[in-house]
């Protein structure tokens, strides 16, 4: 039975002391639960990899403490640690069959050989290899798909306490991605072992996760489940990161325990945000410059003008399938990016290059501090 | 299992202090001491001791008071070391630019232009360079020497044009016996650059609408420039710091590396070699600063992921201006191996044939030289295998560990490939002959000493070369698995890397087998090879047992060649490309 795996103020830099001192992970703090399957998400650079590696001992932390069930392992070193990892380029011995690729970590442990060719069986069943085992080929003759669960079964086969998955799906092509981490999920439920999925693309993380942690800059930025961080993202950078927000650029005009009252830049145009949607810090003084985010469906966009709209252009229509996308430009003063709006279906009558006015749906938006790095 | 693993190790952990350091893995260090040592004291002491005994009269002990420029003078005021110097820059430079001549154009038309038996070509062009170079010249003087068979019928033809083919001594033939033994370098290098280029960037530009001239003068061309260079700096190297080619067949023409073994055998004036030597490394560190200079500001990305068959000229004109061409220049540098291989059968060759057949030459081998074919396999056997352990450790430490200076073990290790096998030698002997306190000359320990240092750059390069392309997870992966770093070198680094180790140490073993230049001056009595005794009876004008011995020599570096490129695909090619 897997324990409870926690993070407490766990610092690394890389080169300390040189020239160029890299910051990697900075005072990261937070618990995954046992059997969790838990994404780190991020994009590169965010400290994602660094922290996988520091779980398993490959990377030396420079600060604070990796406690498993509530014991300090930080100083153990990586053979001693009884982890699993599957890496990003599966990591298969060129060098040995299949069988004996699954079966390493045993013979490290020298198991004996019933127990060996047991475990590996068994976990070949759970990866879904049986009919490969039987003809017992070297690596370079699976399929990417099959090194994949070959490399998952060697991790699995020790019954380690952790099992690190770095970006394991990375090497895989668009299809059997999707159906990979389905298959990751069933295989962590019925191994029920504390699991931890580092990956860059989101919409894996959220499928794959039970909850997720969005990196950035080595802080974690906001920990939940999945629906937590679409719905409740509590940063302009989460709310970017996980999906598409849109950004008005705005000032805030005043704050109450109700919510926070907003002004757009250059429209006149007042909107009041409920208090459930405000993530402002405290301290933010009225007339400071705040950006009011919207999610792509949450936007409308119609020929015809109101009182609340802003105009635009629309750029691209593409459709998408169950809805269609209007890439739509407004004034750059108001939001340099260009907004992604999904309708539900064709607007009768609009054609790229028409102007067109933009309006959010009621009690849809959330407000943001700026933030400095959002370009990353 | 797994709880008790790690409850276990949480427990030792309990202790902070001494307990954590002992825990921390120390045998990288204690490994990486051992090839520290062995560089200190075999290379770098030997190096500076040479550097200062250059600055050091003629006879003077180890001494800072006696420090001068006498050694250097003598460039100035004698003429045979002026005349020494120029030759080898001239040797240089000419053979330089005949291998490039000679094999771009082969390299080109291997790479370009549609032809038959292309391996072949291939695998006989690279004959040359793993052969013994001073068998080519021995037995270029069988055919142009003074009373040289292929030289009387040339003259017999040129007469009636007023020219006649200068005798194979001197500089004429040095020149030619090192271009036709080193072009190969250019030929394979060049080559492999003509076909690895991008095909699709050929394309574009005929697309875009240029002859095929001038995509080979603006696209083709200017992209293998880089391998060009890289070749052109090999043959540089190699050539003025060969020894044997000079000494068989330069006459009275010295070079540098001759000049050396003339200051050291015939006066046992190690001062003065060291000063030679010094202006020779001298003369190899600025070609080679020149090199990275010119060539590394244009170095390209040639290779690319999409394999695009490369458009090849089938014109028929073409094919065969290129196939005569390939199988000529490969016919001319093969001959020295036909002739000694004939030679070898017969009592003397003088006239347009050979006379007297006999196996003589054979059966006497084993009567005169046990002794010698004794220290050649022993010598040889021993080094490589010291050289194949140190060579792997530095290249295992320096691209796996790296630990602070691994920039300097890598520009350590490779200097010695840059060195001619003559200053290896001098330098060996300075520090480690006479009343030193290591005395070592003349015993078996320092020849292997000294090719130790000479070709553990071929082990390391070619191990460094394995370990790039061996994807560091895969080490980690057997660590997370519970692995100790013993465990893991032992079951997942060693096997994958083990072609490396091979291919590096067949390179070895064939090339030592026929050292010359480092053993020329390191050899006594006792311990003198077969290329030395083959040497030998050249001076003496032995060349049916010359040729024998040569024979045998070549035929066991050519079957270990054979059966590792067979079993290697191109190991050994590109074991070459070093440098």
């Amino acid at each position: 039975m897997s324990l409870d795996l926690t993070y407490r103020n766990v610092s690394k830099v890389f080169g300390a002391g040189g020239k160029n001192p890299v910051q990697a992970l900075r005072e990261v703090s937070f618990t995954i639960m046992p059997g969790e399957l838990f994404c780190l998400l991020g994009p590169s650079g965010c400290g994602k990899t660094t922290l996988l590696r520091s779980t398993a001992g490959l990377e030396t932390i420079t600060g604070g403490q990796i406690l498993y069930g509530g014991k300090d392992i930080t100083s153990i070193p990586p053979f001693r640690r009884n982890i699993g990892m599957v890496f990003q380029s599966f990591a298969l011995y060129p060098h040995m069959n299949i069988f004996e690729n699954v079966a390493y970590g045993l013979r490290v442990r020298k198991a004996p050989e019933e127990e060996v060719k047991r475990k590996v069986r068994e976990v070949m069943e759970l990866v879904g290899l049986t009919e490969e085992l039987k003809r017992n080929p070297s690596p370079s003759g699976l399929s990417g798909g099959q090194q994949q669960r070959v490399a998952i079964a060697r991790a699995l086969v020790y019954d380690p306490d952790i099992l690190l998955l770095d970006e394991p799906l990375a090497n895989l092509d668009a299809k059997l991605r999707r159906y990979m981490r389905a298959e990751i999920r069933r295989i962590q439920k019925a191994t029920n072992i504390t699991t931890i999925f580092v990956t860059h693309d989101q919409e894996e993380a959220m499928a794959v996760g039970d909850r997720l942690a969005v990196m950035r800059r080595g802080i974690v930025e906001q920990i939940g489940t999945s629906d937590e961080l679409y719905n409740k993202p509590n940063s302009a950078f989460v709310a970017n990161f996980i999906g598409k927000m849109n950004f008005f650029s705005a000032r805030l005009s005043g704050r109450g325990p109700e919510g926070a009252l907003v002004e757009f830049v250059m429209r006149n145009i007042t909107m009041s945000i409920p208090a459930g949607r405000d993530y402002l810090p405290a301290s933010l003084d009225p007339g400071a410059p705040v950006l009011v985010g919207v999610r792509p469906e949450q936007l409308v966009v119609s020929s015809a003008e109101t009182p609340d709209s802003v105009p635009g252009k629309v750029n691209i229509i593409q459709h998408l399938g169950q809805f269609v996308r209007y890439e739509v430009s407004v004034d750059p003063a108001l939001s340099a990016q260009t907004f992604e709006i999904d309708m539900p279906g064709l607007v009768h009558g609009m054609a790229e290059g028409d102007r067109v006015f933009v309006t959010v749906k009621p009690g849809k938006a959330s407000v943001y501090a700026p933030d400095q790095g959002r370009s990353e | 299992m797994k709880r008790q693993n790690l409850d276990a190790s949480i427990d030792i952990d309990g202790g902070k202090g001494l307990k954590k350091f002992l825990q921390k893995d120390l045998t990288p260090y204690l490994v990486f001491l051992i090839p520290m040592a062995f560089l200190c004291i075999f290379l770098f002491w030997p190096l500076v001791n040479t550097f200062f005994r250059a600055f050091m009269k003629s006879g003077n002990k180890f001494n800072l008071g006696a420090l001068g420029f006498s050694g250097f003078e003598k460039f100035l005021t004698s003429s045979l070391y002026q005349r020494s110097l120029k030759n080898s820059f001239i040797v240089g430079i000419s053979v330089t630019g005949w291998s490039l001549l000679i094999g771009v154009p082969m390299g080109y038309f291997v790479a370009r232009v549609k032809m038959a038996g292309k391996p072949l070509m291939l695998s006989l062009g690279i004959l040359p360079v793993i052969m013994p170079s001073f068998i080519g010249a021995f037995s270029w003087i069988i055919l142009l020497g003074r009373q040289g068979v292929a030289r009387h019928y040339i003259n017999l033809v040129l007469e009636p044009l007023g020219i006649t083919l200068p005798s194979i001594y001197g500089m004429f033939g040095m020149i030619f016996c090192m271009t036709m033994t080193y072009y190969p370098f250019v030929f394979l290098l060049s080559h492999g650059a003509f076909s690895s280029a991008n095909a699709l960037l050929e394309d574009a530009g005929m697309l875009m609408g240029a002859s095929r001239w001038r995509i080979f003068k603006t696209i083709t061309f200017p992209l293998v420039i880089p391998s060009i260079g890289a070749a052109a700096l090999l043959v540089f190297i190699r050539s003025i710091g060969n020894f044997g080619i000079p000494a068989v067949i330069g006459g009275d023409q010295y070079v540098l590396p001759t000049l050396i073994y003339f200051r050291v055998n015939g006066f046992w004036d190690l001062n003065g070699a060291s000063s030679i030597a010094v202006v020779n490394v001298i003369i190899t560190g600025f070609v080679l600063w020149l090199q990275k200079y010119v060539v590394s500001r244009r170095e390209y990305e040639t290779i690319s992921a999409s394999r695009v068959e490369i458009r090849q000229h089938e014109h028929p004109l073409i094919r065969v201006i290129a196939t005569v061409y390939c199988l000529l220049v490969l016919f001319i540098s093969l001959t020295p191996q036909i002739v000694i291989i004939v030679m070898s059968f017969f009592e003397k060759w003088q006239g347009l044939f050979p006379e007297g057949f006999t196996l003589a030459n054979y059966l006497r081998i084993p009567r005169v030289t046990s002794r010698e074919l004794w220290n050649s396999l022993y010598l040889s056997s021993i080094a490589t295998l010291l050289t194949a352990i140190l060579g792997s450790i530095i290249a295992y430490i320096t691209e796996r560990r790296r630990p602070k200076g691994a920039g300097i073990l890598d520009m350590a290790v490779m200097a010695p490939f840059i060195l001619p096998g003559t200053v290896v030698s001098v330098a060996l002997l300075s520090a480690f002959s006479g009343k030193n306190w290591i005395s070592i000359g003349g015993t078996y320990t320092i020849i292997i000493i000294a090719y130790m240092v000479r070709r553990t750059p071929y082990v390391y390069r070619s191990v460094a070369a394995s370990l790039t392309q061996l994807n560091p997870s895969l080490e980690e992966a057997s660590t997370i698995a519970g692995a100790h770093w013993i465990y893991t070198f032992r079951r997942v680094s060693v096997p994958l890397i083990l072609p490396g180790i091979i291919s590096g140490s067949i390179l070895t073993f064939s090339t030592l087998l026929q050292e010359l230049s480092t053993t020329i001056l390191l050899y006594s009595s006792q311990t003198r090879t077969v290329p030395i005794l083959i040497y030998g009876s050249v001076a003496d004008g032995q060349l049916g047992e010359a040729s024998a011995l040569s024979v045998l020599l070549l035929l066991v570096v050519f079957v270990i060649v054979y059966f590792t490129n067979k079993s290697q695909g191109k190991g050994l090619s590109s074991g070459l490309k070093m440098g």
